[in-house]
C-alpha cells in the first residue's frame, strides 16, 4: 500500500482531539502506513473561506496538496469536509489548465508546485477501497452482531461526485458495506442521506442548526437504534454536541454518536477509554452495555449443540 | 459583479425548473427559503435587496442540488455568488468576519488543543504552514491590487 499522510484539519485537533486518538489507534492497529507532516493550513472550508474570496481559497488548498504531491504521499482524512474541499479545487486546477498555470505561477513565490499527483481520500472510502472488507473481517475480534445501527454519511463524504468520485452521490453504498463487514444492522431511515444542518451554527442560525438536528434525532429516537455512526468532526459536532445542548433544555433523545473508528476499534477488541468515548458528551454507555450482553450471550448454534447433546445426539 | 461569477443562461433555466426543491435539505424544511426567487431577483438586476438576507446564508453546500441538476449547475452556484456579493459589501454574519479573520491571520480555523492531547497521550502537533501561508497571502494580494490597477487604467 502506498504510504499517506493524513490531513487532520481544524475541527478535530482543536475541538475533538478524542476522535484523532481513535483514529490513530484504529491506523496503527492495522499496521498502515501513515505519516504525520509539517506543512499544512486549514484546507480551507469552503462555506467560509470561498464566500468571502474564491482566488485565496483556491491557492491555499493547491498549497495544501502541493506538500503532498512533492513527498510522493497519497493524502487520508478523517474529515469530510477536508477531502471535499481539497478535490473540489484539485477538480477545478486539473479541468483549467490556465488556471493550474497561474496557481503554480504564484505558489512558485514559496518553492512550491502543484502537480495533482497524489490520491485524496476519505477514511470510509479508503478503508473500504483499499483495506478492504475481507481485511477487516480478519482484523476484528468481535463484531456487532444484533446491533442496530444508523449511518450517518455526510454530505461530503460523497459529493460534489464529479471531483471526490468516491461512492454513489445519491445512494452511497460503502459506509452501510462497513457496518454490515462488522456484523451490525445498518437501520434504514428517511433522513439517513439529510444534511446535518451544522453549516447553520457558522452563519450565526443556531436555532435553525438545531431544527436540523432535531429532526433527525427524532427520527432515531422513534426507531430505537442502538447508536448513529458517522465520519465527520462536523456532523459529530451536530450531533453529538448539539444534542448534549438540547438534551441539557429537557429534550431527551438519548442517540449515542459514534466515529467510524470507534465502532473498528472496539471490533479490534480495543477499551472504550483507548478510544476516547468517555469525552463525547451523548454517554456511549447504554450501546457498550447492550454490545457486551449480546455477545456474551451463546450463538444459537451453541444452544441447538448443547440440547442435541442432552438427548445423547453426539454419543 | 455577479455577471463574473455566474453563467445568467444556465440560471434562466434554473429559474424556471426547480427540480432541485425536492431534494435540497433547505428548501424542504426552512420556512420562506426559495433560491428561484434571489434566482429571479439577480436575473432582473434586483439582486441588491437580498443582501441582508439570512436566506443566502442557509444554502448548506451540501451539493444535492448540482447533483440532481441536469445542467450540473445548481441554484448553489447562485447562493455562493450572493455571499460573495454581500461580504464585498460588507454584509456578513457575526461568525463568518470571526472565522475569516482568524484564518487570514492564522491559516487556520483553530489551533491544536495541546493539554487534551497530553492527557490522551497523542504525540506533538505537526508544524503548521501558518508562515508559508502568510507569504503566499501577501503574494496573492499584491498581484490582486495589481489586476484591479490594471482594470482601472
Amino acid at each position: 500500500m502506498k504510504e499517506f499522510a493524513v490531513f487532520w484539519g481544524c475541527t478535530i485537533q482543536a475541538r475533538f482531539p478524542f476522535l484523532e486518538k481513535s483514529v490513530r489507534t484504529v491506523l496503527e492497529g492495522f499496521g498502515l502506513p501513515y505519516r504525520d507532516i509539517d506543512g499544512f493550513t486549514c484546507c480551507p472550508e469552503k462555506s467560509l473561506v470561498n464566500n468571502v474570496d474564491h482566488g485565496l481559497w483556491t491557492l491555499t488548498a493547491a498549497r495544501n496538496m502541493a506538500i503532498v504531491d512533492e513527498k510522493g504521499l497519497d493524502l487520508v482524512s478523517p474529515c469530510t469536509g477536508c477531502v471535499s474541499n481539497l478535490a473540489t479545487v484539485k477538480g477545478e486546477i486539473e479541468a483549467n489548465p490556465a488556471e493550474k498555470d497561474a496557481v503554480n505561477a504564484m505558489l512558485k513565490g514559496v518553492g512550491r508546485r502543484f502537480s495533482g499527483e497524489a490520491g485524496l481520500s476519505h477514511l470510509v472510502p479508503f478503508f473500504h477501497d483499499k483495506v478492504g472488507l475481507h481485511r477487516i473481517r480478519n482484523t476484528i475480534k468481535k463484531d456487532f452482531k444484533g446491533m442496530r445501527l444508523a449511518v450517518h454519511y455526510g454530505c461530503h463524504m460523497m459529493r460534489p461526485s464529479h471531483a471526490l468520485k468516491s461512492d454513489d452521490p445519491l445512494e452511497p453504498q460503502k459506509f452501510d458495506n462497513l457496518l454490515k463487514a462488522l456484523g451490525a444492522e445498518s437501520v434504514n431511515h428517511t433522513t439517513k442521506l439529510m444534511c446535518c444542518g451544522q453549516g447553520l451554527d457558522r452563519v450565526d442560525q443556531h436555532d435553525n442548526a438545531l431544527h436540523m438536528a432535531r429532526m433527525k434525532l427524532r427520527e432515531l429516537r422513534s426507531l430505537g437504534v442502538d447508536a448513529m455512526v458517522l465520519c465527520c468532526p462536523s456532523c459529530f459536532l451536530q450531533f453529538d454536541n448539539n444534542q448534549f445542548l438540547m438534551e441539557k433544555d429537557g429534550e431527551r433523545f438519548g442517540v449515542p454518536v459514534l466515529y467510524f473508528t470507534d465502532l473498528l476499534g472496539l471490533a479490534m477488541g480495543y477499551s472504550p477509554d483507548e478510544l476516547g468515548l468517555a469525552l463525547h458528551r451523548i454517554d456511549v454507555g447504554p450501546f457498550i452495555e447492550k454490545w457486551r450482553e449480546l455477545s456474551s450471550r451463546p450463538s444459537p448454534a451453541e444452544l441447538i449443540d448443547e440440547e442435541l447433546k442432552k438427548q445423547g445426539a453426539f454419543v | 459583479m455577479l455577471e463574473t461569477h455566474l453563467d445568467f443562461n444556465l440560471l434562466s433555466k434554473c429559474s424556471n425548473c426547480g427540480a432541485c426543491y425536492d431534494i435540497c435539505p433547505m428548501c424542504l424544511n426552512a420556512d420562506g427559503y426559495d433560491p428561484r426567487a434571489v434566482i429571479k431577483d439577480i436575473l432582473e438586476g434586483r439582486a441588491e435587496r437580498w443582501l441582508s438576507s439570512e436566506s443566502i446564508w442557509q444554502c448548506l453546500e451540501c451539493h444535492y442540488c448540482l447533483e440532481m441538476c441536469y445542467q450540473h449547475y445548481g441554484f448553489e452556484n447562485a447562493m455562493t455568488a450572493m455571499r460573495l456579493y454581500a461580504t464585498k459589501k460588507g454584509v456578513y454574519p457575526q461568525q463568518v468576519k470571526r472565522g475569516w479573520d482568524m484564518f487570514v491571520k492564522t491559516g487556520k480555523l483553530g489551533e491544536p488543543n495541546v493539554h487534551a492531547r497530553k492527557r490522551l497521550g497523542l504525540p506533538e502537533p505537526k508544524k503548521s504552514g501558518k508562515d508559508e501561508f502568510l507569504k503566499l497571502l501577501a503574494l496573492y494580494r499584491e498581484a490582486k491590487c495589481g489586476e484591479h490597477e490594471e482594470e482601472r487604467t
